[in-house]
């Protein structure tokens, strides 16, 4: 029995028809092509679907499509404003912050929400955040020190 | 001999800080991976797997899967040519073939226009099976009586190495020191975070469309071509950006086998994904796991006289790339120190395991971490501080290895040295404090091994756009090591153009020439290689026309930053731009665009049936340490410090090769304190990544690392392999400081804290009793 929900994903309001046991990670990238948010490990532990539900960081392995009702959504579509990336993005590759690139818009997706809620977080804290996002090509040390990048820049993320 | 270990000349773009070129699509999220990847009426396939280990297949019915509505697609071994495959020994099906020898392998597939569909089809496949005893310990396979995994494989062994060199029981016999142990590792699984999976797509014409993201897709059709009796040609294999290789790439599973099987019974287009499980139980294949009996003997100076190894590998049920593996862990050390007398018997076994197979490292990390720590017991027991015993071993420029491997350029020393300082080694051990220790341990790796066909080389196509913008062919391919950017580097200091004026097609199998992929560490070196012959002919033809419109001759012009002139004139002096001239070639009467094509076999030799023969172009060395803490309460071990020195000949991309040492630490970390295989039955019970654990961000401990002044003059501007070394001894690195720091040596792999733990009060039982046993572990 679907269920009709609404939501906004990047600024653009939808309202689509959706089985109610359906991830929200399947309707962004099955039912609105964006494909940005990658699978993993599908039990919420390697962090490459990361999204923002109202601004907090959600595994959209994790989160049923249904429960995403009434929300605003973020991913890394949503980043780039006007032809400009973001300064995560940048720094992502101006310090070589990703190499095969599939975990990279979860990366980028994490270090996001800890910059919104804390925007000078020590390399420690950073460190501490970035443990739910897993990576097997860089070791991680250009990962934070594109994040700690940002932080020092003072960049407005 | 080092007169000729130099660069000729300063570099423009080689070695210099550039961007990579994949960066926006990957940040942005538009890359497209394959999973990504949705063409119009396509199905999505599921596989039924085996549950069982080792069983006779007495029937299977698809009868009531064929009714579900939706399901286009049902097959089994009957649908296949029934060939065996594998890339060196055929024994592999595509599906299953009356036995089952492996939990996960695959058994039937479908293919519905949902995954609902598919599901409910699988569920409703009948197979019966005929349960047969199951070996998950190659010793166990190896016993006598045991009942065969393959009827004609006796004695379940699928590969027998026999090497001796020089005379090792004369040489044992005047050694002043003989140490031996037994050492053993385990299987590792790549884990990409992008599981395995195809696009497949069959025209009625015969052609066959495939979206893998293999790391080798000139292999990858050759073998498919093989498998599903097709010719090479008639198959284009196109890889999306690829989430990560490591060597689980390389097409040695049946996912793309079936997925294309599946396109072509139904006649649709197919996705097959592997599920995170999936991959763990039948994808990528897992690090082959050894049992190394190592025997080494040594002058009181420390100085090598002799090493005698005996391995036993675990193929598990298919061979893969495990024969050449086997081959690698028992022979290419002897490239790394001087030896005259080796000796070496390796076993490859099967088991009723995941087929084992390439991961970064290929077979060295196994063989390492047994050498490289009898290495170090013998320095304890001498007396020598390790460091000090490989640098007096270490393989120098010139040396021949007891197998024909030839070594051009070799700065271990430098890199020994680099390590001393780097880690303060000296100072440390003076300073020596209570659980902590320092360990030590060097490695040689390859650019490129000759394989397939007597053939190491690689190719590339490189035109010239009417807007001066060069393009590049390759069908290398790119797995995130940065070998875009890097050949990229390499096109633009040959043609003298910026690095933002060359650009490198995605590897695509009907777009360029042959190549053999990303293994053997071989990119940079070879594909560098062939990319920058490429540069070069077309270079010619540029001068070649630059001289006519200049009235210059060719061979007077210098081509710098895109713009030609005649070397020396002053500023101002006459001058044309490579844009220039590809306009004025092609917009003419009987104009032509500008192409050339460039190819590289490296100077090696495919090795005999004795096992000799100089395996690469070009060798790669490295020497790391670490400090560590043992927590004697708990046998935690902590990684304080840890520091790498690479000989790479010149970093081509820099930032790249940094990322290729950081991510094999990363790796290494995990081979040696937390990864590897629990098994139920057959059954693995850590298939996913909350149990089976891969490094995070906190588990990184400090790292330096640095790149030995080296330049190799068979590479392309002095350029080795890089992306395998750094991995290879990180396992000996630890277990020799953890020995350091508290006495146990722990003999089998990973070194999680409770066997440290139990190894520490083993310990302190034998100092209560009084004895002066030797440590265990």
């Amino acid at each position: 029995m679907k269920r009709t929900i609404e939501f906004t994903v990047n600024g653009d309001a939808y309202r689509l028809e959706v089985e109610p046991n359906r991830r929200l990670i399947d309707v962004l990238r099955d039912d609105l092509g964006l494909t940005g948010t990658k699978e993993g490990c599908s039990i919420g532990v390697c962090g490459a679907c990361t999204v923002q539900v109202n601004g907090e960081m959600i595994s959209s392995c994790l989160m049923l499509a249904v429960n995403a009702n009434g929300c605003d959504i973020t991913t890394i579509e949503g980043l780039a404003r006007d032809g400009q990336l973001h300064p995560l993005q940048r720094a992502f590759i101006e310090y070589g912050g990703f190499q095969c690139g599939i975990c990279t818009p979860g990366q980028i997706m994490a270090a996001k929400a800890l910059l919104d809620h804390n925007p000078r977080p020590t390399r420690e804290e950073v460190v501490e955040w970035m443990t739910g996002n897993l990576c097997r090509c860089t070791g991680y040390y250009k990962i934070i020190e594109s994040i700690m990048a940002v932080v020092e820049q003072g960049a407005t993320v | 001999m080092t007169a000729t270990l130099q660069p000729t000349r300063e570099f423009a773009v080689v070695g210099k800080r550039v961007l990579r070129v994949d960066g926006f699509e990957k940040v942005t999220g538009l890359g497209k991976y394959v999973a990504d990847i949705s063409l119009p009426g396509m199905l999505i396939g599921k596989v039924l797997r085996s549950p069982l280990p080792h069983a006779r297949i007495v029937r299977i019915d698809t009868s009531r899967a064929r009714r579900v509505p939706g399901v286009r697609a049902v097959v089994t071994a009957e649908d296949t040519p029934k060939r065996y495959w594998g890339a060196f020994i055929k024994d592999q099906p595509i599906l299953a073939i009356d036995k089952v020898r492996y939990v996960g392998e695959e058994v039937a597939a479908v293919a519905a226009l949902t995954e609902e569909g598919a599901e409910e089809a699988l569920a409703l496949i009948e197979v019966e099976y005929e349960e047969l005893p199951a070996y998950f310990d190659p010793e166990e396979a190896l016993a006598e009586g045991a009942i065969l995994i393959h009827e004609d494989k006796p004695g379940n062994i699928a590969l027998v190495i026999d090497v001796e060199r020089g005379n090792v029981d004369e040489a044992f016999a005047r050694a002043d020191l003989v140490v031996e142990d037994t050492f053993k590792s385990t299987l590792q699984w790549h884990a990409a975070i992008e599981p395995i999976g195809t696009v497949a797509e069959y025209s009625p014409s015969g052609k066959l469309t495939v979206y893998m993201p293999t790391q080798t897709l000139f292999m990858a059709r050759h073998r498919m071509a093989w498998a599903l009796n097709m010719r090479e040609g008639d198959i284009r294999i196109i890889q999306p950006w690829v989430g990560g290789g490591f060597g689980g790439k390389s097409c040695d599973d049946n996912n793309a086998m079936i997925c294309a099987l599946l396109a072509i019974k139904s006649g649709r287009p197919v996705k097959l994904i592997n599920t995170r499980e999936e991959e763990f139980l039948a994808g990528s294949r897992p690090r082959v796991p050894f049992k190394t009996f190592c025997r080494m003997g040594f002058r009181k100076d420390g100085t090598i006289l002799a090493k005698q190894i005996d391995m036993i590998a675990d193929n598990g049920a298919y061979s893969g790339k495990a024969p050449a593996i086997t081959g690698v862990a028992a022979l290419r050390h002897d490239t790394l120190y001087k030896y005259t007398n080796v000796k070496t018997r390796a076993r490859l076994v099967y088991t009723n395991k995941i087929p084992t197979g390439a991961f970064r490292g290929f077979g060295n990390p196994s063989a390492e971490w047994a050498v490289e720590q009898v290495i170090d017991m013998a320095a304890h027991e001498l007396g020598i501080d390790p460091l000090e015993i490989i640098r007096k071993n270490a393989a120098e420029p010139g040396y021949v290895s007891p197998h024909g491997n030839r070594v051009i350029s070799c700065e271990l020393k430098q890199c020994v040295d680099i390590v001393e300082r780097l880690m303060d080694w000296k100072q440390k051990r003076v300073n020596k404090r209570p659980y902590r220790g320092l360990g030590v341990a060097a490695t040689v790796h390859v650019s490129g091994k000759r394989h397939f066909g007597d053939y190491d080389g690689g190719s590339a196509v490189i035109k010239v756009n009417e807007d001066g913008k060069a393009m590049i062919w390759c069908g290398e391919g790119e797995i995130g090591q940065g070998a875009m950017t890097a050949l990229c580097q390499i096109a633009a200091e040959e043609l003298g153009v910026p690095f933002t004026d060359v650009e490198i097609s995605r590897a695509d199998t009907d777009l360029s020439t042959y190549c053999h992929g990303a293994y053997a560490s071989r990119l940079t070196y070879i594909a560098g290689n062939a990319v920058r012959e490429a540069a070069r002919a077309m270079k010619e033809q540029i001068l070649q026309l630059a001289a006519e419109m200049l009235e210059a001759a060719p061979e007077d012009l210098e081509i710098k930053d895109g713009r030609i002139f005649v070397k020396g004139s002053p500023e101002g002096a006459k001058s044309t731009t490579v844009r220039e001239v590809a306009h004025a070639r092609l917009f003419r009467r009987g104009g032509a665009p500008l192409v050339a094509s460039g190819s590289f076999d490296p100077d090696s030799v495919l090795q005999d049936a004795t096992r000799y023969g100089n395996e690469s172009g070009a060798y790669n060395f490295a020497c790391q340490a670490a400090e560590v803490e043992v927590d004697p309460e708990t046998g935690k071990v902590t990684v304080l410090n840890y520091v790498v020195a690479a000989d790479c000949g010149t970093v081509i991309f820099r930032q790249g090769a940094e990322g290729q040492v950081e991510g094999a630490i990363a790796q290494g970390l995990g081979y040696t304190l937390t990864e590897g295989l629990l098994l139920d039955n057959g059954r693995p019970v850590n298939p996913n990544f909350s149990d089976y654990r891969i490094p995070t961000a906190a588990d990184m401990p400090p790292l330096k690392r640095e790149f030995a002044d080296s330049y190799e003059p068979t590479g392309p501007f002095g350029a080795k392999g890089l992306g395998e070394l750094p991995m290879d001894p990180f396992a000996a690195v630890i277990g020799n400081a953890i020995f350091d720091a508290c006495g146990v040596r722990i003999k089998t792999l990973p070194i999680t804290a409770e066997k440290v733990f139990w190894a520490l009060r083993e310990k302190e039982r034998r100092e209560a009793e009084g004895g002066g046993t030797p440590p265990a572990g």
